[in-house]
């Protein structure tokens, strides 16, 4: 656990340098171009926050952007651009509206600057980046429009679909391949690399912390989990399509996760549990009564598990993206100043870069190892064996 | 889709598709793997109980064998020692045998010997007598004449006789 804690703690910090670099980013172009702008320009500076506007429809690097863009869900596909033109695959958007669904593909959007069928993605305000329905010129936000429901294959669903086909394609192959070589054989080839991995989930992870009795029924879930994680933490690092997509590093998708294992952990919880959180034992009886102190402390902690697990997964795979997408901006941030200076910098992006994808393919493993791990913990305290 | 707010429809789609995997994989994935490993790990611990079964009857064995080996190594040595003495009896019996029977052989010869010397002294000593008989007579018939001297002489050689 010392280790385990210590790895948290770097983690985090790398987390937080993370967010530094990429406010560092966002805002030395920004100075450098400023700069230029003041020189070459009589009128008084605008608000950077006006300013980012413009900035952002001109034609150069911004990092935070590039960052953020990458970071978060997109309805197409963004593959590489050839000059100024963006190839990106569209990708299917699903919206109902007002009892009537909507199929297109996300191209009508052309990038989020034209409105279709009375819908666009908005830019700015409390859905930005997000489907609203606009009103007839394309632009202004409609004040009447009712909830738009958007269920469009997305480029995390894509991936989600991607990754969950990978997994399913391996693993049924290779549960075939056990079935059909029976016990006596010796694994091979992909078998052999991921049969110590299941052991290791079952001895590791769902026998130690769940315990012999029980820890048969979680075990299938447990497996799936760590392998959907995993894998896609792994595409995720993959630079091109198809990874690259921030599945894992999205608040939706840890959400769905950690829900499928509170889902869990209540349904199998036994009379040991919910004893422990109504009535917990070795508690002074004034904590309870009258006012439920220790009930409600402990019911809050059935909420906070999963959401820690949700916030960790999420956190530690966007800083990952986040501080890889730093080092591989830096070369473009000084580039741009001069190319003397992005040559210069270039190898030693590298460096950080390759140490940097060492890194995250070692947390790859190690948060869908704690993700895992934390579930698995929950499970055993959902079924407590009766030894009080 | 801002950092921090879920979307609906990536919740919708997620567990759609991660509910899909579960089943499928706890289907078709874990079912068989974690059964054959279970399987493979049960024959094991029972080839090893088997193979720990079979050393210790291996060594049981090996005891037998080493007490056999001893045993019959024993065994050879007496029967060996046996067939020595038996052989050293057998030759010194014949041996005694041999020289007994050359003792009675000898003596056989020797008493066949007496005996026939005895005979054959009988016969010299009767042919001598009978000889001396004769010659008595043709003397006698001879020498009758001269009565007293014959009569000297006869008792003279006689006597000689006798005495030889």
């Amino acid at each position: 656990m010392h280790i385990k804690g210590k790895m948290r703690d770097i983690l985090k910090n790398l987390f937080f340098a993370a967010i530094g670099c990429g406010i560092i980013f966002n805002v030395n172009p920004l100075y450098a171009d400023e700069q230029e702008f003041l020189e070459t320009d009589t009128v008084p500076p605008p608000s950077l926050t006006e300013y980012a506007e413009t900035a952002a429809k001109e034609p150069g690097f911004d990092a935070g952007k590039v960052i953020i863009d990458h970071i978060l869900d997109a309805y197409d596909w963004h593959l590489f651009d050839i000059g100024p033109k963006e190839i990106s695959l569209p990708l299917p958007v699903i919206l109902f509206y007002e009892g009537r669904f909507y199929f297109f593909l996300s191209s009508r959007f052309d990038h989020g600057h034209e409105a279709y069928k009375g819908f666009r993605i908005a830019h700015e305000g409390p859905r930005k980046n997000r489907i609203i329905r606009v009103l007839d010129d394309g632009k202004t936000p409609d004040p009447e429009a009712s909830f738009v429901l958007d269920l469009s294959i997305t480029k995390n669903v894509l991936s989600i679909f991607i990754g969950a086909t990978l997994l399913c394609l391996i693993f049924v192959g290779i549960g075939k391949k056990y079935k059909h070589q029976g016990s006596r054989a010796v694994p091979s080839g992909l078998q052999s690399f991921l049969e110590p991995l299941v052991l290791f989930v079952r001895d590791e992870i769902a026998l130690s912390a769940i315990g012999p009795k029980h820890y048969e029924r979680f075990l299938p879930y447990l497996l799936s989990l760590f392998f959907f994680i995993f894998l896609n933490n792994i595409l995720g690092l993959v630079p091109f399509f198809p990874g690259g997509a921030n599945v894992t590093g999205n608040i939706s998708v840890t959400l769905v996760l950690a829900m499928f294992t509170f889902l869990t952990t209540q349904l199998f919880a036994n009379k040991g549990y919910w004893q422990h959180i109504f009535n917990t034992p070795g508690v002074p009886w004034w904590l309870k009564l009258p006012i439920p102190l220790m009930p409600m402390i402990e019911l809050v902690g059935v909420i906070i598990k999963p959401f820690v697990l949700m916030i960790r997964l999420f956190a530690n795979i966007t800083a990952g993206h986040m501080i890889i997408l730093g080092f591989v901006s830096l070369i473009f941030v000084l580039g741009e100043v001069s190319n003397a200076f992005g040559m210069a910098i270039s190898p030693l992006s590298l460096v950080f870069l390759v140490f940097m994808g060492f890194l995250e393919l070692l947390v790859a493993f190690l948060q869908a190892y704690v993700f895992t791990l934390f579930s698995a913990l929950f499970f055993g305290m959902a079924v407590p064996e009766e030894h009080h | 889709m801002e950092l921090l707010t879920p979307g609906l429809g990536l919740i919708f789609w997620m567990t759609l598709s991660f509910g899909i995997v579960l089943l499928i994989l706890r289907k078709f994935a874990w079912a068989p793997i974690l059964g054959t490993i279970r399987e493979r790990e049960r024959e094991i611990a029972i080839s090893l109980r088997n193979a720990q079964h079979i050393k210790r009857e291996l060594q049981e064995l090996e005891v037998l064998k080493k007490q056999k080996v001893a045993d019959a190594e024993k065994q050879h040595q007496e029967i060996l020692i046996k067939a020595k003495t038996e052989a050293e009896n057998l030759l010194r019996e014949a041996r005694i045998k041999a020289s007994d029977d050359a003792h009675q052989l000898l003596e056989n010869a020797r008493k066949a010997i007496d005996v026939q010397r005895k005979s054959a002294m009988l016969e010299i000593k009767q042919q001598i007598a009978n000889l001396s008989v004769d010659m008595a007579e043709k003397v006698l018939q001879e020498e009758f004449s001269d009565k007293d001297k014959n009569t000297r002489f006869v008792n003279g050689e006689l006597e000689k006789v006798i005495l030889n």
